[in-house]
């Protein structure tokens, strides 16, 4: 779900996304084609409500039921990998979204709200429109700073602060390139950033990513206080783990900003040949930001003391008077 | 050459005309009205048939219904009523509310009954348990015992929420969903209810695709005006969410309206609900300037500000909604609006801007005033729809504007308790819909159903404006209330000016139309108290006599 007032720059994001050689199956549902503005080069064929691009995706409108929109998306036998819903400016993107994730086939992934470093303080103190563009940032799992390259480094942080201090606990992403923005989304490397190395088309700012792999069970209490106080400078983490209140089973970390899941899979260990016992969870986040000792640190305390069973039966049995 | 001269002859005429108050008779020759007096002023027309059907009743100008929605047309057509609320449906029958579960099943039970084909799929609308006693949710285990075979699909008031039994749950295979809208119950089967549109479309696509999509049906049209003209009403508006833009729709509009037996006229805005841009409204009305018939007329483009009070959807000022603070929805951004209505009014059009709370009529004052300074224009007739927070400071700027409004009077008998103990609190529920000060500043002022959000009943319109009590008795506002003459005229003239027909219809004066409501007593002698209770015996239509069938 990418949502933000009017202006703040979705539509912008939303076009380079559609352009760019990800390499997966998009829908991208937007308000309208007029602000669409795709290289006509790309599109395979335009039919009513749908642009096909060549690349694989697909944009629609959404017309004046979303809920047939997502539905008859959902329900294509070549259906898209991943939906990207354009909320209207004035939508509460945490309505819709979980509106969208009603519908039976859809999980919903993240909720990303756009700023307009320019205008976002100017909005939020407006009579009409402050309380809302103020939900919309609270709603948002990561928020994107749009225009900062027009604003400016010095007027640039004060904003940052500003939405720091009215949204605590806020993820933050300052004027992604193309690619940052479709990692972001997508949670995956794109086939451009893998082509031009890590840096990919943006010099301002890339991605970096950080593992932790353990061969034991984790303890899963301190894992889940790990990701719940995981530094804003994660935007995405992923992950395959075992626990150690259910190792017989696998569990999945999916993160995106503020919004994070660990779930337990629902099919067994022999379905798909994978019976190693090893978790690993893969932390993504602006390189400038993203601290890898920190990290270490944090997660030093979800890999449970190793202390074999014997030993602790006897230390257990020495205890007592 | 000109048909022959009928005279209708009745107790009294109430003639809503400045000048001329009563009558007793009224002549009339293809559709227009020749003659308002006593007989004997109309025989100066040469011979005339008279019609003394009416003669113990009390005619008044055809009652108009300046807001209400085709849907409501349609879900009579492709579903069965069966909510808490009473509805008179298209035959003029009363549908008596049914307002617990058990009434509801034994409802549907007959229903089913009567239907032949054992896989047609039994769609039925209009349920809000939180109108029942007591408040209890309906399952599937309720309609199970309608039928456990038949499909059956049941769409609540707010079309927001259905509740299905388990044949539809099993034809749509909603074991297989997991979806936070697909409620469950403890063993994690479905409930049956099925929360917003996403979630029930599985169901939809299965067993009632009739209801989405925009379907060309002639019954929706009739059912639309059959309901209206069973209460009286001669004009309904269609509040612009159809797609008359598109060739098959609009022909198929004109086909059914121009049968003579179609017994209502329909004053439909342009669409600026689904259609996105300014530029396409202002394609769209040109290209259906010219087109209608005497029984379809498009005026004034429909554009939405926010949402619903009851849904806590509106645009509130401070301090927002009861106890909470919290605020509703824009439809469309502030800073978009600041564009539209101005680029809306500079081409020309009537812009009737649907504005529930008091920030949204704030919001769409602010883009008028935009507009009359950048292309000051008179009689644009520019009017609010809902209004309900209305206030003397916003209706004196309305007037200096030359906006209008129709009031959601039906909102202090249906909703009145509601915003009372939920939305508004005590002072603001005694102050919506102010009618007698909107009167009072000049302001030109209807009132309205939205149907089928609450039925199309022009005289329990009326009855709520003149009277302000809720469904509980309590008077809200007795300040607010208005005379009976006042609220007749809200039904007749004032909604005629709205709707740029005041030269046509709205009073009954030589020269208009010839469309009247005949009721079985005097609306201005009554008890007010007793106004929605006065039975419709006919509606007259262009002089031709429609008969409550019902």
């Amino acid at each position: 779900m990418i949502g933000g007032y009017l202006g703040a720059g979705k539509t912008t994001l939303l076009n380079r996304l559609l352009a760019e050689p990800h390499g997966m199956k998009l829908a991208v549902l937007v308000n309208d084609f007029g602000s669409v503005n795709v290289d006509a080069a790309l599109i395979a064929n335009r039919n009513g409500e749908t642009i096909s691009l060549t690349n694989g995706c697909v944009c629609c409108t959404i017309g004046d039921n979303l809920g047939l929109a997502l539905h008859d998306l959902a329900e294509r036998p070549d259906g898209p990998e991943h939906i990207i819903i354009e909320a209207s400016g004035v939508a509460d993107p945490g309505k819709i979204a979980h509106y969208a994730a009603s519908h039976p086939r859809l999980v919903l992934d993240s909720i990303v709200v756009v700023a307009d470093a320019e205008t976002v303080r100017v909005r939020a103190a407006d009579k009409y429109v402050g309380d809302l563009v103020r939900l919309q940032l609270a709603t948002a799992d990561v928020i994107v700073l749009s225009k900062t390259d027009l604003v400016g480094a010095d007027a640039c942080r004060p904003v940052q602060c500003w939405i720091e201090s009215e949204v605590p606990d806020a993820r933050l992403l300052a004027t992604p390139g193309a690619n940052l923005f479709a990692e972001l989304l997508l949670g995956q490397r794109t086939a451009l950033a893998r082509r031009m190395g890590a840096g990919g088309d943006d010099h301002r700012q890339t991605f970096a990513a950080w593992t932790f792999s353990r061969e034991r069970p984790l303890d899963g209490a301190a894992l889940r206080a790990t990701i719940a106080s995981l530094p804003p400078a994660v935007l995405r983490a992923k992950g395959i783990v075992r626990l150690a209140e259910e190792p017989g089973r696998r569990f999945v970390l999916q993160l995106v900003g503020r919004r994070w899941s660990l779930e337990r899979m629902d099919i067994d260990d022999s379905y798909d040949g994978l019976p190693s016992a090893r978790s690993t969870i893969v932390c993504i986040g602006p390189a400038a930001q993203l601290d890898p000792a920190r990290l270490e640190a944090l997660f030093a305390r979800v890999a449970p003391a190793i202390v074999p069973a014997a030993i602790a039966a006897l230390l257990q049995r020495e205890d007592r008077p | 050459m000109p048909g022959p001269v009928t005279v209708f002859s009745a107790k009294k005429i109430i003639t809503m005309d400045a000048s001329v108050g009563e009558a007793t008779h009224v002549a009339v020759r293809d559709g227009i009205i020749l003659e308002v007096g006593d007989v004997d002023d109309c025989a100066a027309w040469g011979p005339y048939i008279l019609d003394d059907r009416f003669s113990d009743c009390v005619l008044i100008p055809g009652l108009i219904e300046s807001h209400a929605h085709l849907l409501d047309g349609m879900l009579w057509a492709k579903s069965e009523y069966v909510g808490p609320v009473d509805r008179h449906d298209p035959s003029g029958k009363l549908r008596e509310g049914l307002n617990n579960v058990p009434a509801l099943i034994g409802r549907m039970k007959e229903i089913e009954a009567r239907m032949a084909d054992p896989t047609k799929p039994l769609i039925a609308w209009g349920v809000d348990p939180s109108l029942n006693d007591p408040i209890t949710p309906i399952t599937r285990h309720d309609l199970d015992q309608v039928s456990k075979t038949r499909p059956i699909f049941v769409l609540h008031t707010s079309c927001h929420i259905a509740y299905v039994n388990t044949a539809t749950l099993a034809l749509a295979n909603y074991a297989a969903i997991k979806a936070p809208g697909v409620l469950r119950d403890a063993s994690g089967t479905p409930t049956g209810e099925l929360q917003e549109m996403a979630s029930m479309m599985a169901a939809i696509r299965a067993v009632a695709s009739d209801l989405i999509g925009g379907s060309t049906d002639a019954e929706q049209f009739y059912n639309f005006a059959k309901v209206a003209q069973a209460r009286g009403a001669t004009t309904i508006v269609d509040g612009g969410g159809s797609t008359y833009f598109e060739p098959a729709f609009l022909a198929a509009a004109l086909a059914v309206t121009s049968v003579p037996d179609f017994p209502a006229r329909i004053v439909a805005h342009h669409n600026g609900i689904t259609v996105p841009s300014a530029q396409d409204m202002i394609k769209f009305a040109a290209m259906l300037k010219g087109e209608g018939n005497d029984k379809l007329v498009f005026q004034g483009v429909k554009i939405l500000l926010d949402g619903s009070n009851q849904g806590f959807t509106g645009r509130l000022r401070p301090p927002g909604y009861l106890g909470t603070g919290v605020n509703g929805l824009w439809n469309r951004a502030p800073d978009e609006l600041r564009q539209l209505v101005p680029a809306l009014h500079d081409a020309g059009l009537q812009i009737v801007a649907h504005c529930n709370a008091d920030q949204a009529a704030e919001m769409f004052i602010e883009a008028v005033t935009l507009a009359q300074a950048r292309k000051p224009r008179f009689d644009h007739r520019h009017f609010i729809v809902h209004g309900q927070l209305l206030d003397e400071s916003l209706l004196r700027r309305m007037v200096s504007l030359g906006i209008h409004a129709t009031l959601f009077s039906n909102h202090l008998y249906y909703w009145g308790e509601f915003h009372r103990a939920h939305t508004f609190g005590a002072f603001r529920a005694a102050a919506m819909n102010p009618a007698a000060t909107a009167l009072r500043l000049g302001v030109v002022v209807a009132a309205h159903s939205d149907a089928p959000v609450s039925p199309v009943d022009p005289l329990l319109t009326l009855w709520c404006a003149a009277n302000r009590v809720t469904s509980a008795g309590r008077v809200l506002g007795p300040g607010e209330r208005v005379s009976a003459y006042d609220a007749l005229k809200m039904m007749t003239f004032n909604a005629a000016y709205l709707l740029h027909r005041d030269h046509e219809i709205g009073s009954i004066r030589v020269g208009k139309r010839a469309d009247f409501a005949v009721l079985a007593h005097d609306p201005l002698a009554v008890d007010p108290m007793t106004i929605k209770d006065i039975p419709v015996q006919a509606t007259i239509l262009g002089g031709r006599v429609f008969p409550i069938v019902g």
